[in-house]
C-alpha cells in the first residue's frame, strides 16, 4: 500500500535527523540522572586546603594582601573580587578559583571550578538553559520523537508481527508497573 | 534539511549567550528601583511578599543544581540568599564573585529546630563544609528571595 511507503519513508528520515539529538539527549539524560551533592553533572568541583602567610595582628586585609595571598599559592588566573564573609574569612574570586583564607591563620580552602567538555554543552541543551529558540528546537524533536513511535508503531507487521507487539508491550508496561508499584 | 539543524546546533553551542559576560536568566526585570539587602534583612516584615529588585556581589552559588545563590548585602557580612525553582532558573557556578541584579518575591521560610539542622546538614554537604547542629537551639525563620528573573553582570 502507498501509505506504508511514505511511513517507511518518514520513519527513516525521522529517525535520521533524530540521531544527533538522541545522543545528547541520552548522554546528558545518564549524567542529570546522577545529579548529587557529590557528582555536578556539568562542573568539575576541586577543593584543596593550603596555608599561607597570615594576617599580621592589628591589620585589616587590603589589596596588597590579597596579592600576597594569590601569588603564594602561585595563582594567575584572573582576579574577579572579593568578599569578607565573616570578620575572620576573607573569599577571594578568581576566575575558576574561589579562595577562603582564615585571616587568623592562614588556612587556605580553594574550590576550583571548570566545564566538563562536551558534558557542559550537552547539559545546556538538555536542560534547555537557553530557553528562547532552543524551546523551539526541543519541542520539534519531542513532536519528531511521537511519530518516530507512531511511524514505528505502524511497522508491526507480517513475520516480525509477534515480535513488534511484545516489544512494544513491554516498552509500555515497563513505566505502567513502575508507576503501579511505587504509587 | 539536516544541514540548517547541524547549523542551528553549532550556532546554538557556541552563541555569545552560552559565554556571554552578561547573562540574563528567567524572567526580564521590570523593577528600575534597586532595594539595599541591608534595608530587606532590617525590615522583612515590610517587604515579605512583595517584589523587590536587590543588587550585589554573587558570594555563593548551589554547586549541585545551580538552584540558588548567595548575594553579599552593602553591610559586611550580611547576605541573602535566592532560591528558585529546580531547572527554571540555573545559575552557573562561574558566577561567583561577578556581581547580579535579581527580581524576586520576598519570602519568609519558617523552620523548626529540626527543618533547621536538616537545612545545616544539607548545605554542609552541598558545599563540602562541616555544620555543628548544636549551633541551632531553637525554630529559625529569615527572610530569602524567591528569583523570578536575574541578570548576570
Amino acid at each position: 500500500m502507498r501509505w506504508r511507503k511514505w511511513n517507511f519513508i518518514l520513519h527513516r528520515d525521522i529517525g535520521y535527523l533524530c540521531i544527533g539529538l538522541t545522543l545528547i539527549y541520552a548522554i546528558s539524560g545518564v549524567a542529570v540522572n546522577h545529579t548529587s551533592h557529590s557528582f555536578n553533572p556539568s562542573y568539575t568541583i576541586e577543593k584543596s586546603a593550603a596555608t599561607v602567610s597570615k594576617l599580621e595582628d592589628g591589620k585589616q586585609p587590603d589589596r596588597e594582601y590579597v596579592n600576597q595571598v594569590l601569588a603564594e599559592l602561585g595563582e594567575t588566573g584572573t582576579f574577579k573580587n572579593v568578599a569578607m564573609l565573616n570578620p575572620s574569612t576573607m573569599r577571594i574570586f578568581i576566575e575558576g578559583n574561589s579562595i577562603d583564607v582564615t585571616l587568623a591563620t592562614g588556612a587556605v580552602i580553594q574550590e576550583k571550578i571548570a566545564r566538563k567538555p562536551g558534558l557542559f554543552e550537552m547539559n545546556y541543551l538538555h536542560l534547555n538553559k537557553h530557553k528562547k529558540s532552543w524551546t523551539l528546537i526541543a519541542d520539534i524533536y519531542a513532536i519528531a520523537l511521537g511519530l518516530l513511535a507512531v511511524t514505528g508503531l505502524l511497522m508491526i507487521r507480517g513475520k516480525n508481527k509477534l515480535r513488534g507487539i511484545l516489544f512494544t508491550s513491554a516498552g509500555i508496561a515497563l513505566p505502567l508497573l513502575f508507576l503501579f508499584a511505587v504509587l | 534539511m539536516s544541514k540548517i539543524l547541524s547549523f542551528l546546533f553549532v550556532t546554538l553551542l557556541f552563541s555569545p549567550s552560552v559565554y556571554a559576560q552578561e547573562l540574563q536568566l528567567g524572567d526580564p526585570i521590570t523593577l528600575t528601583e534597586v532595594t539595599k539587602v541591608s534595608e530587606i534583612n532590617a525590615h522583612p516584615e515590610k517587604y515579605k511578599g512583595k517584589k523587590v529588585l536587590i543588587e550585589g556581589m554573587i558570594i555563593n552559588v548551589c554547586a549541585a543544581r545551580g538552584c540558588w545563590m548567595d548575594i553579599a548585602s552593602d553591610v559586611p557580612f550580611e547576605k541573602i540568599q535566592v532560591k528558585v525553582v529546580d531547572g527554571e532558573i540555573v545559575f552557573p557556578m562561574e558566577a561567583k564573585g561577578r556581581n547580579a541584579k535579581v527580581e524576586g518575591i520576598a519570602e519568609e521560610l519558617k523552620l523548626s529546630r529540626e527543618q533547621a539542622i536538616a537545612m545545616g546538614k544539607h548545605r554542609a554537604e552541598e558545599q563540602g563544609g562541616e555544620f555543628d547542629p548544636s549551633s541551632i537551639t531553637g525554630p529559625v525563620s529569615f527572610l530569602r528571595i524567591r528569583g523570578l528573573g536575574a541578570i548576570i553582570q
